[in-house]
């Protein structure tokens, strides 16, 4: 047996990432805040990146498409994560809470 | 085992347990920090992946940025005493539990039964080199894309906070 039996393994990135985007969906669905589920989006995010490097290394190690993709889904994560944040900051101020649940109205 | 196989499954668990933590734990400065540890794990889970420089972009915009972001903003929306339980009725949680599961298992066999093309490892020698010829040569669209995109946010983000009719 060589040495690299898992880590040289498609598979088990492919788990890993399914293991995240299960998570970020128990995430989204049961949080009551609304940076709880901004948080588990980032898990999703993390978890279709991982999935994008893996398949660009054992399915088509000749070019590096995979890779460049994971650089522009950090940066959509980010521009993301600073509206959504920046909304939930307003929602706080207008409504003193965060609770997703309870809010009714978004107007104005 | 050798001691590459044992510091990859480490990385598995450190990853594993950060995103259970970032799920299940009650206070959210708790799921942020197991979104810390989640980023570190797939930073090194990048590493075995040949991928170093997206490794080290993981953790500056991650763990550099986007956490502090997060951070921020838990520390902006009232104190800590204030912020409501995040456990939800149990009901609620157990059918999250189910969907997430279905979901799980669905997938998981969908992984089990597809032959994908590369199932062992080849040869890789993309370097970071070939990462930056990329992104300004074909890819150099979509490169100026994203920045188009990260200015209008950050544009969006700063009248957000100007122009709220919100505030009393």
């Amino acid at each position: 047996m060589t040495g690299d039996f898992l880590s040289g393994n498609l598979y088990i990135y492919l788990y890993i990432s399914l293991f995240l985007l299960c998570c970020g969906i128990l995430g989204i669905l049961y949080r009551k805040t609304l940076i709880g589920m901004l948080i588990s989006m980032e898990l999703i995010m993390n978890g279709a990146g991982l999935n994008f490097v893996a398949f660009n290394r054992f399915t088509a190690p000749d070019n590096a498409y995979g890779m460049v993709f994971t650089l522009f889904i950090m940066g959509i994560a980010a521009a993301e994560a600073a509206i959504a944040l920046g909304i939930i900051i307003l929602i706080f101020r207008k409504f003193k809470h965060i609770e997703g649940g309870a809010i009714k109205e978004m107007k104005g | 085992m050798n001691f590459g196989e044992f510091v990859f499954i480490i990385l598995m668990l450190v990853t594993m347990i950060g995103a259970l933590t970032t799920v299940l734990s009650g206070s959210i400065i708790y799921a942020m920090l197991g979104l810390v540890t989640t980023m570190f794990g797939i930073a090194g889970l990048y590493v075995y992946l040949n991928a170093p420089f997206l490794a080290m972009m993981q953790i500056l915009i991650y763990v550099g940025a986007i956490t502090i972001l997060i951070a921020f903003a838990i520390m902006l929306v009232g104190p800590l005493y204030q912020k409501p339980k995040e456990w939800t009725t149990i009901t609620k949680f157990v059918l999250a539990l189910m969907v997430s599961l279905f979901s799980f298992l669905m997938l998981f066999k969908v992984i089990m039964r597809t032959p994908w093309a590369g199932g062992k490892a080849k040869a890789f020698r993309i370097t970071t080199t070939d990462i930056g010829r990329m992104l300004f040569d074909k890819l150099a669209l979509p490169f100026e894309l994203i920045s188009l995109l990260i200015v209008v946010s950050i544009i969006g983000a700063v009248m957000l906070a100007l122009f709220s009719k919100g505030e009393k």
